[in-house]
C-alpha cells in the first residue's frame, strides 16, 4: 500500500444496528487511489458498495479502520473539519440526483458555494461565483437550461446538472454513487464520457460506484466489492480498455468524429 | 447564503406556511384591539375619575369633621413647598341623606350624598362647574334661581301646605331647654344642584331616533325635602330646598347620588359651626402629587385628617381594571400559543417532507447549525410576517372600529354598544406603542420558540439516513 496516494483506506469496518439486529457491511476493506485516477468499484447489491464510498467522503463514520486524504487522517475529524472537506475538497453526484426542487439549475449548481460563504461576503463577492455556474453549465452541455427548475429537467439534464454543482467548488476529489443508474443506457454512456472527459482534461479524480460492469470498465481501475471485502486484488486491473471504448460514444456529444460502429458488448 | 436563498423560497412555496401565518396574525389583530379598546375605557375612565375628583384630598375621618379649615388652608398657602405647588383649594362638608319628593301625585324617596361648598371656591378646584347644566352656571356658579325656576316655584310654593321650621340655633345647655318649638318662620327655601340622574330617567319605550329620551321628574323651580343626620347628637334634621340646576358628570356614581347645596347652610342645619370634612386641593402639576401629600401629612400630622390623592381615593376600581385586562391579555396571548402550536405540527410536517433535501445539503458541506438556522429562521420569517399582517388589520379594525360596530348592528339588529349604560357616544379607543410593540415581540418569539423542536430534529438527522429517505 503506497501510503503517500491521495486518498486510502486501511481495514475498514462497518455495521448497520437495527435494534438487536447487527448486519455488519463492510469487513475490514482497504482501498487507495492516486491522484487523477478515475476509479470503479463494483459488487452485487448488498456488497457494501454505497457504504465504503459514504465513509471515504467522510459522509459517515467507519466503526474502526483509517482513512488518510492528503496524508492526513479524516475519519475521527470534528463536525464543522469534516463539513468542511465535503464543501471544498469533495463532490458528490448521486444515483437520484438530489437537486433541491424549489431553486433553479443554476441556483442548484450554486449551492455549494452560498454553503462556503456567509450572506455578506455573497453579496459582496460580486458575480464570480455565478458566472463560474454559467461557465460550468456551459460545460456540461446544459447552458440553455440555466432557469429551470428540476422538474422542468430530464433524467440526464438533472444528472448534468449534479455533475456541475459537483465540480463548482474546485473539488480534488470526487465520489459518483451509481450515477447511471436511474439512466437509460444511451443517457448513461454520454454521462459516463463526461466523467471520463473531466477526469482526462480537467484532472479530476474520481470514484465511481456501480453495478453495472460495462461501464466500470471503461474507467482505469475496477475494485469488486463481495460481501462485505475486496476480491479483486488493486493491482491486477486491465488498464488497456480505454482506446477502444472512446470513440464510439464521444460524437454524440461534441459532434466532431462521424459515427464510428458501435462497440459491441463481450467482444473484450 | 444558502440559508437566506431557502428560506425565502420555503415561504414562497408553500402554502400550508399560511396557515400559520393567519393564526399568527389573528392573535396579534385580537389582542391589539382588544388591548386598544379597553385601554380607551380605563383612559376614559381615569380621566372622568380626575375630572370629578380633586387631585389631592384632607378629609377628616367621620362625618364630625374638623375646625377652623381656613386656618388650615392658610397654613398650606404658607408653606414654602406646597406654595408652590397647590393651585386652588376649598373645604368641603359631605354628608349622606334622603331626598324627597312628588313627581305625578307619587312620593319618591332617594338616598343621596350632600356635598357642602362654596360655588366659586369648588369651581376653581375643578371638577364641578363644568358639568353644570345651566350654561351660566358653567361661567359663574350659583345656587340662584334663573327666571323661569323662580317662577315655577312661587306658583309652586302659594298652593302647598306648610312650611317647616327653619334650622334651630344651637341650644344653650346653661339654660332649660324652650317648653314649645319655636314658631315656624316662612323663609325662601335655598337652592340646591341636583346629580342629573336624580331627576331624570330614560325611557326605554322611546322610540329609537328620538335624541333626548330622559324624561325629567324635576324642574328648576320644584322643591325637594333632604332630611339627614346633625353633627352633634346624630338626631334627624330636616328642611326644604328649591331645584336650581342639575349636575351632569356622565358618571352614574355621581350624577345618582350627588346634591350640592350651599356650605354655610349645611353647617347650621347639622349644628357644626364652623366643621368642615374635607380640603379638596388642586395641584399645578398632578404628577408631583406623592410628594406634596407627603409634606401635608407632615403637616398635619397631629390633625384628625387623612390625606390621599384622588388615585387612591378610587384604587380599587382602578385596581380593578388593571387585574381585569391582565387577565384578559393572558387569555388572549394563549390564542398566540394555539397558533405556536400550529407551527410546530407545520413544521415538524415540513422538516419529514424535507428530510432528502437536508441530506442533501449536509453532503455538500452545510453544517448541523446551519440547518437548525434554516428552520428557525423560517420560524421568525413566518412570526415577522404573521405579526406584520396582525398589527396593520389590528390598526385598521380599531381605528374603524365605530363603523364596524355600526354595521355590525345594521345587520344583526342587536344593539353592540348601547349608549345609556356606556355613557359614551363613542367606543373609545388608546392605541399604545408600547403595546403593540410588546405583541409583536411575543408572538414572534413564540413563533421561533415553537419552530426549535423541529429545527433540532432537522439539524441532528443523519446525511446517510436522509438521503436515503423514500
Amino acid at each position: 500500500m503506497d501510503e503517500n496516494a491521495f486518498l486510502f483506506a486501511k481495514n475498514l469496518h462497518k455495521t448497520y444496528r437495527k435494534n438487536a439486529i447487527s448486519t455488519p457491511v463492510l469487513r475490514g476493506v482497504d482501498m487507495e487511489i492516486a491522484e487523477g485516477e478515475f476509479l470503479s468499484i463494483v459488487g452485487a447489491s448488498g456488497s457494501g458498495k454505497s457504504t465504503l464510498m459514504h465513509l471515504l467522503g467522510s459522509l459517515d463514520k467507519p466503526d474502526s479502520g483509517e482513512i488518510y486524504f492528503r496524508n492526513r487522517r479524516i475519519d475521527n475529524l470534528s463536525a464543522d473539519k469534516r463539513d468542511y472537506l465535503r464543501n471544498q475538497e469533495f463532490g458528490f453526484i448521486f444515483q437520484f440526483y438530489h437537486l433541491l426542487p424549489e431553486l433553479t439549475a443554476l441556483q442548484n449548481v450554486m449551492i455549494p458555494l452560498m454553503i462556503r460563504n456567509s450572506v455578506f461576503s455573497w453579496m459582496t463577492g460580486g458575480t464570480s461565483s455565478k458566472q463560474r455556474a454559467i461557465a460550468l453549465m456551459e460545460r456540461v452541455g446544459l447552458g440553455h437550461r440555466l432557469h429551470h427548475l428540476p422538474s422542468e429537467l430530464s433524467g440526464g439534464e438533472m444528472q448534468r446538472t449534479a455533475i456541475a454543482r459537483a465540480l463548482i467548488g474546485n473539488p480534488s476529489l470526487i465520489f459518483a454513487d451509481e450515477p447511471t443508474g436511474n439512466l437509460d443506457e444511451e443517457t448513461g454512456k454520454e454521462i459516463v464520457d463526461l466523467l471520463r472527459e473531466l477526469n482526462e482534461r480537467d484532472k479530476v479524480t474520481i470514484i465511481m460506484v456501480t453495478h453495472n460492469l460495462e461501464i466500470a470498465r471503461g474507467t482505469h481501475r475496477i475494485m469488486k466489492l463481495v460481501a462485505g471485502h475486496v476480491e479483486i486484488p488493486l493491482d491486477e486491473q486491465p488498464f488497456g480498455v480505454l482506446p477502444e471504448v472512446f470513440p464510439v460514444v464521444r460524437p454524440k456529444i461534441f459532434n466532431e468524429l462521424p459515427d464510428e460502429p458501435k462497440y459491441q458488448a463481450g467482444s473484450l | 447564503m444558502y440559508k437566506l436563498l431557502l428560506c425565502w423560497k420555503y415561504l414562497r412555496t408553500r402554502y400550508l406556511a399560511m396557515v400559520c401565518i393567519v393564526s399568527v396574525m389573528l392573535g396579534v389583530a385580537t389582542l391589539i384591539v382588544v388591548n386598544s379598546v379597553m385601554g380607551g375605557f380605563s383612559t376614559k375612565l381615569k380621566e372622568r375619575l380626575h375630572g370629578l375628583l380633586s387631585d389631592v384630598v384632607l378629609e377628616a375621618y367621620d362625618y364630625d369633621g374638623f375646625t377652623n379649615a381656613p386656618a388650615k388652608m392658610e397654613q398650606i398657602r404658607n408653606d414654602p413647598f406646597l406654595s408652590k405647588e397647590v393651585e386652588a383649594m376649598t373645604p368641603t362638608l359631605e354628608i349622606f341623606a334622603m331626598l324627597q319628593f312628588t313627581f305625578r301625585e307619587v312620593p319618591f324617596t332617594r338616598p343621596i350624598r350632600i356635598i357642602g361648598i362654596e360655588p366659586e371656591g369648588r369651581k376653581a378646584v375643578g371638577g364641578f362647574a363644568e358639568h353644570l347644566v345651566n350654561p351660566a352656571n358653567q361661567i359663574k356658579p350659583t345656587f340662584e334661581m334663573d327666571e323661569n325656576a323662580r317662577e315655577r316655584y312661587l306658583i309652586k310654593r302659594a298652593t302647598r301646605g306648610i312650611d317647616f321650621p327653619g334650622p334651630r340655633e344651637a341650644p344653650n345647655l346653661n339654660e332649660p331647654p324652650p317648653p314649645d318649638p319655636p314658631p315656624s318662620k316662612p323663609h325662601d327655601s335655598l337652592g340646591v344642584i341636583l346629580g342629573y340622574a336624580i331627576a331624570h330617567y330614560r325611557d326605554r319605550n322611546a322610540p329609537a331616533d328620538l335624541p333626548n329620551k330622559d324624561v325629567r321628574t324635576l324642574e328648576p323651580g320644584d322643591e325637594v325635602i333632604i332630611t339627614t343626620v346633625s353633627g352633634a347628637k346624630m338626631s334627624p334634621v330636616f328642611d326644604r330646598f328649591v331645584v336650581t340646576d342639575y349636575f351632569k358628570s356622565e358618571m352614574s356614581e355621581y350624577d345618582s347620588n350627588y346634591v350640592f347645596m350651599p356650605m354655610a347652610h349645611l353647617q347650621k342645619l347639622r349644628t357644626m359651626e364652623d366643621r368642615v370634612t374635607s380640603i379638596q386641593i388642586k395641584l399645578r402639576d398632578f404628577n408631583n402629587a406623592p410628594k406634596v401629600v407627603q409634606r401635608l401629612k407632615q403637616l398635619f400630622a397631629n390633625a384628625p385628617l387623612e390625606v390621599q390623592t384622588w388615585e387612591q381615593k378610587q384604587g380599587a376600581v382602578l385596581a380593578a381594571i388593571r387585574v381585569e385586562r391582565s387577565i384578559l391579555n393572558i387569555l388572549l396571548f394563549l390564542i398566540i400559543a394555539v397558533a405556536g402550536f400550529g407551527i410546530l405540527a407545520i413544521f415538524s410536517m415540513i422538516v419529514v417532507e424535507k428530510t432528502r433535501d437536508i441530506g442533501i445539503l449536509k453532503a455538500l458541506g452545510a453544517s448541523n447549525g446551519g440547518i437548525l438556522t434554516i428552520f428557525i429562521g423560517y420560524g421568525l420569517l413566518l412570526g415577522l410576517v404573521g405579526a406584520g399582517l396582525g398589527t396593520l388589520v389590528g390598526l385598521e379594525i380599531t381605528i374603524h372600529i365605530n363603523d364596524i360596530e355600526k354595521f355590525i348592528a345594521s345587520i344583526t339588529g342587536q344593539d353592540i354598544f348601547p349608549r345609556d349604560v356606556y355613557y359614551f357616544d363613542k367606543i373609545p379607543t388608546d392605541i399604545s406603542p408600547m403595546g403593540v410593540f410588546l405583541v409583536n415581540l411575543g408572538s414572534v418569539g413564540i413563533a421561533v420558540l415553537f419552530s426549535i423542536l423541529p429545527a433540532l430534529r432537522a439539524s441532528m438527522l443523519h446525511p446517510v439516513r436522509a438521503l436515503r429517505y423514500e
